[in-house]
């Protein structure tokens, strides 16, 4: 028998390596190590428990919680009787739930706590095919009279004793299952409409864990911290898909916000986050570093400084000079080995990131270090991998090489980046249309990202498909590609670009109050608002010195170099989410801009340079007022002789 | 709801006639009325009702001059800090007294020290109160010997340690501070501090949990954690609990009865709802009683 079901995997690993961790859990203040035999064990006895309860083949079990053993089991559990676990974001609202449960159809949810079955409750009142609610947690659960609320013990008692009176009914579910069987539902966030449930089956997950583990070599002794929701594809993959074909062991934290003494304590071997995790580790290196004696902070910044310089090179085998090495060794017995060992990165092997792009600054400042951080691309729909970075081949701005079994391919008209492999999805659930929008006949997915392959043979994502325009010069125009490289300069918080069917790009920037703030009283820039700040030509001479390293940039791309940035404006406000310029997780809404700041967006094309502009601005406490500046336009000087379409 | 619907035990803490005077002053003036098992129990009044007098006379601190104390069935006329403690009541303060040096766990573990058990622990709390220092070195050797093998964190010793530290955590595990224990209290925000200082009453185990102004100079959201794990404390051990507070809003909200002191009388009892509504109690808030007296004066 093949192991093409988790519940196989599971006993496998418990046949193979059954004394083993498979799991820990930080209770208590101690990590609680749960082997694979006692893992299979406890995924046994909540099988049986469910089944006492009344699930059955095909059934939905919602899932609601953060990582924890007994909701991983439980999502175990469920597939071994061929029920189908559809994990949900444990953050989300009861509306939102609402939606994910009832198209699902969820009959059973297993939850966390009180807080979960709260929201359980309010949801059941308009989905009445939700019946029975387990939690695992009994705090404050004593006053829940209710007969369809159990405890997870409650559960695991009945299972006992099911399991006296069906002795081998656990063997039998498990061996029904077949790797085309649907292992999860995982509903995809969505920025546009309802969320998607995404159909996976176990050959699209496994398929996909085998081939990352044998690409990246993971071995049965990595120790990983299952931290990131349990309804993202991420975790599934990492923290069950590539734990059970691997059989290393997922240790989960202790709760969200001890993440990071966890982190240190456990000392993963192989580590995932997405780069907005790398950036605040950062900044609070940066913090503690400041407030640190005079001769650490010098230590501190000489060895960085030469990290900087040769640490990349290192990691990378390049050739580095003797001394340089020597000196790097040094650094690494002062302040790359203590610091690491602070962040619990001591031992990791392996650090990826994904999901947004990640500014050079951060990327490098981990790779100099010493740790081998490498970018992914991957979607819910490609069960995780598509492109992932080779060792020795890993840059800041690109994601990599398609993985082994991976077809890639841009289409040429749309530049959107389409890709075929074992991992793809089998359907949105209930929505054929959107199934036929994204996955062609011939099992290629639309991503909806648009990017190209470099000269090096890697996919760059540089934005969404319908986001992306053309130039009069016929040059590509990608506008988060250009923001998201503007907004890694630190004095630069927020940018909009503008190219499409112009003659040339344009930049409409925020500045950093805090960091150009802070510069400019070092400088003896006096100001006394935000307003003036942005209006000072010193500022505006710093923002065009990064513009033009911008441009700079972009001349060395062969696909964007006609897309450098002519003209810019410095705002007199903040871009904010109160005034509706921003969705509520911060990204710019294009539509809703080019409409209010049209008088700047005109002369960013026209030749004046200065524009009155006033806006509507409403405060914290819901007042509204008027916010009216005059506003500087700059040129900004353009690199190695892009061709520029001036008409008129 | 079904807060509302509770049952009560017997009675836990009885006073009668209680008037405590700080010379000519009198602080509390014939003051009486019981506290139930299980009740959420609430002693407001304006600035200088004698609510906290009351609290540190119910705690031992302050005895009174007139008056008897019924805790658990043995009357008696005065406790001593140490007695109430040992029987079972801890409270908390409303200036925050933390060992600001040391950790949200260490802190906590202080709260144990009445429960541990080693013969020097014992020793430790049947006898320090009232014995002279000297008196230690009658028993060096007991003394020593425990000292040493506790510090070697050995034997029985360990298990003990291993038993405090347990209920320890679970305290952090409710109160929900788990990514704070390492952190010396000193370096939390205030409302943090107020959270660790409730811990350490409640790794004590209290039968009696006095509270004296939980929620003052917090934020709404670290008043409404507050009032959560007041609730929770009350639900999942059964504790009753004693508060002075004075947040009119939270005092309705989660407290079964209250007693409205002012100028160190009782002015009303009763359900949130019945003391709401006592006129006494408004003009009380509102300053008319006071204006009254003077102009009869």
């Amino acid at each position: 028998m093949t192991a093409d079901t988790f519940p196989k995997l599971l006993d496998r690993n418990a046949r193979e390596r059954g004394p083993r961790p498979a799991i820990r859990e930080k209770y208590l203040g101690i990590w609680q190590t749960f082997s694979w035999s006692e893992t299979r064990a406890e995924v046994e006895t909540i099988a049986h428990g469910l089944a006492a309860s009344g699930v059955q083949r095909g059934d939905r079990i919602a899932i609601v919680g953060d990582n924890r053993p007994n909701l991983y089991w439980s999502m175990v559990a469920a597939q071994a009787l061929g029920a189908i676990p559809v994990p949900v974001y444990q953050d989300s609202g009861a509306s939102e739930l609402a939606y994910v449960l009832q198209h699902a159809e969820v009959s059973f949810a297993v939850s966390e706590d009180q807080e979960q079955i709260d929201k359980l409750l309010e949801v059941q009142e308009t989905t009445p095919g939700l019946k029975t609610f387990v939690y695992c947690d009994p705090r404050g659960m004593r006053e829940y009279e209710q007969d369809f609320i159990h405890s997870l013990d409650e559960i695991k008692q009945a299972g006992k004793k099911h399991k006296a009176a069906n002795a081998g009914f656990y063997d039998a579910e498990v061996a029904r299952g077949r790797g085309s069987d649907i292992a999860t539902f995982l509903y995809t966030s969505g920025t546009t409409g309802n969320p998607k449930g995404v159909v996976l089956t176990y050959d699209n997950l496994i398929s996909m864990s085998e081939m990352s583990v044998e690409l990246e070599h993971i071995r049965d002794d990595e120790e990983t911290l299952a931290y990131l929701p349990m309804a993202w594809v991420g975790d599934c993959l990492f923290s069950i898909g590539q734990c059970y074909v691997a059989g290393f062991c997922a240790n989960c934290p202790e709760s969200q916000e001890t993440f990071l003494t966890d982190l240190k304590e456990i000392g993963p071997t192989y580590f995932f986050a997405p780069p907005r995790i790398f950036e605040n580790i950062l900044t609070s290196v940066n913090v503690r570093m400041q407030d640190s004696g005079r001769t650490k902070q010098r230590l501190f910044r000489y060895f960085m400084g030469h990290a900087k310089k040769v640490g990349v090179k290192i990691l990378q085998k390049e050739k580095v000079g003797l001394g340089d090495r020597f000196k790097y060794w040094l650094g690494e017995f002062f302040v790359y080995g203590p610091l690491k060992n602070t962040l619990g990165m001591s031992r990791v092997r392996r650090v990826y990131t994904a999901g947004e792009a990640i500014g050079p600054d951060i990327f490098d400042f981990y790779r100099s270090i010493g740790l081998n951080m490498k970018q992914l691309y991957g979607q819910t729909e490609a069960s995780v991998f598509v492109t992932l970075q080779p060792d020795n081949e890993v840059y800041a701005d690109t994601v990599g090489k398609a993985c082994p079994g991976v077809e890639l391919r841009v289409d040429p008209d749309s530049r959107e980046v389409l890709y075929r492999s074992e991992g793809v999805f089998k359907e949105y659930y209930k929505n054929e249309e959107e199934t036929r929008k994204t996955k062609t006949e011939d099992g290629w997915v639309h991503t909806g990202d648009a990017g190209f392959i470099d000269h090096n043979g890697h996919l760059k994502i540089i934005d969404r498909a319908k986001d992306v325009g053309v130039l009069n010069n016929g040059s590509m125009f990608a506008p988060k590609y250009l923001e998201n490289k503007l907004k890694f300069f630190p004095f630069i918080q927020e940018a909009v670009t503008f190219g499409a069917g112009r003659d040339h790009s344009a930049a409409m920037i925020s500045i950093d109050m805090d960091a150009v703030g802070n510069w400019a009283e070092r400088n003896n820039v006096s100001y006394a608002s935000y307003r003036e700040l942005a209006a000072k030509p010193e500022v505006y001479e710093e923002i065009r010195r990064n513009i033009e390293q911008v441009n700079a940039d972009l001349a060395e791309d062969s696909e964007l170099s006609g897309a450098q940035i002519a003209r810019f404006a410095l705002l007199h406000k903040e871009l904010d989410a109160d005034d509706g310029e921003l969705t509520r997780t911060r990204k710019v809404r294009r539509k809703f801009i080019n409409e209010r700041y049209d008088a700047v967006i005109d002369a960013l094309y026209g030749s004046q340079s200065k524009v009155h502009c006033e806006v509507e601005t409403t405060f914290e406490d819901g007042r509204k007022g008027v916010s009216a500046a005059d506003i500087a336009i700059m040129d900004a000087k353009l690199a190695g002789g892009a061709p520029l379409a001036k008409a008129g | 709801m079904k807060h509302s619907e509770r049952k009560f035990g017997d009675t836990l803490l009885k006073v009668d006639n209680i008037t405590l005077r700080f010379g000519g002053v009198k602080a509390i003036t014939d003051v009486s009325f019981e506290i139930r098992e299980k009740q959420i129990f609430a002693i407001i009044g304006p600035n200088g009702a004698g609510k906290t007098s009351m609290l540190n006379v119910i705690n031992g601190f302050y005895h009174p001059q007139e008056g008897t104390i019924t805790y658990k069935g043995n009357p008696r006329h005065q406790m001593k800090p140490h007695e109430a403690a040992e029987t079972g009541i801890a409270r908390t303060f409303q200036n925050v007294a933390l060992f600001r040096g040391m950790s949200t766990l260490d802190n906590v573990m202080t709260g144990r020290l009445l429960k541990m058990s080693g013969p020097s622990m014992r020793y430790y709390h049947n006898k320090l109160a009232n014995m002279p220092v000297i008196n230690y070195l009658t028993y060096p050797a007991m003394w020593f010997g425990d000292f040493l093998l506790d510090s070697l964190y050995w034997g029985p010793y360990q298990k003990e340690e291993v038993a405090h530290r347990k209920a320890a955590e679970e305290v952090i595990d409710f109160l929900e501070i788990q990514s704070i224990r390492r952190t010396p209290v000193g370096r939390l925000p205030y409302g943090l501090q107020k959270r660790v200082e409730l811990g350490r009453a409640l790794a004590m185990e209290p039968d009696l949990l006095l509270l004296d102004e939980p929620m003052a100079g917090m934020n709404l959201e670290e008043k409404e954690d507050m009032c959560r794990f007041v609730i929770d404390v009350n639900d999942e051990f059964g504790t009753t609990i004693a508060l002075i507070e004075h947040d009119m809003g939270v005092v309705m909200d989660i407290s079964d009865h209250v007693v409205v002191l002012n100028y160190g009388r009782k002015i009303s009892e009763g359900t949130p709802a019945v003391v709401q509504a006592d006129q006494d109690v408004i003009d009380a808030y509102l300053g008319v009683a006071h204006e009254e007296d003077l102009n009869e004066n």
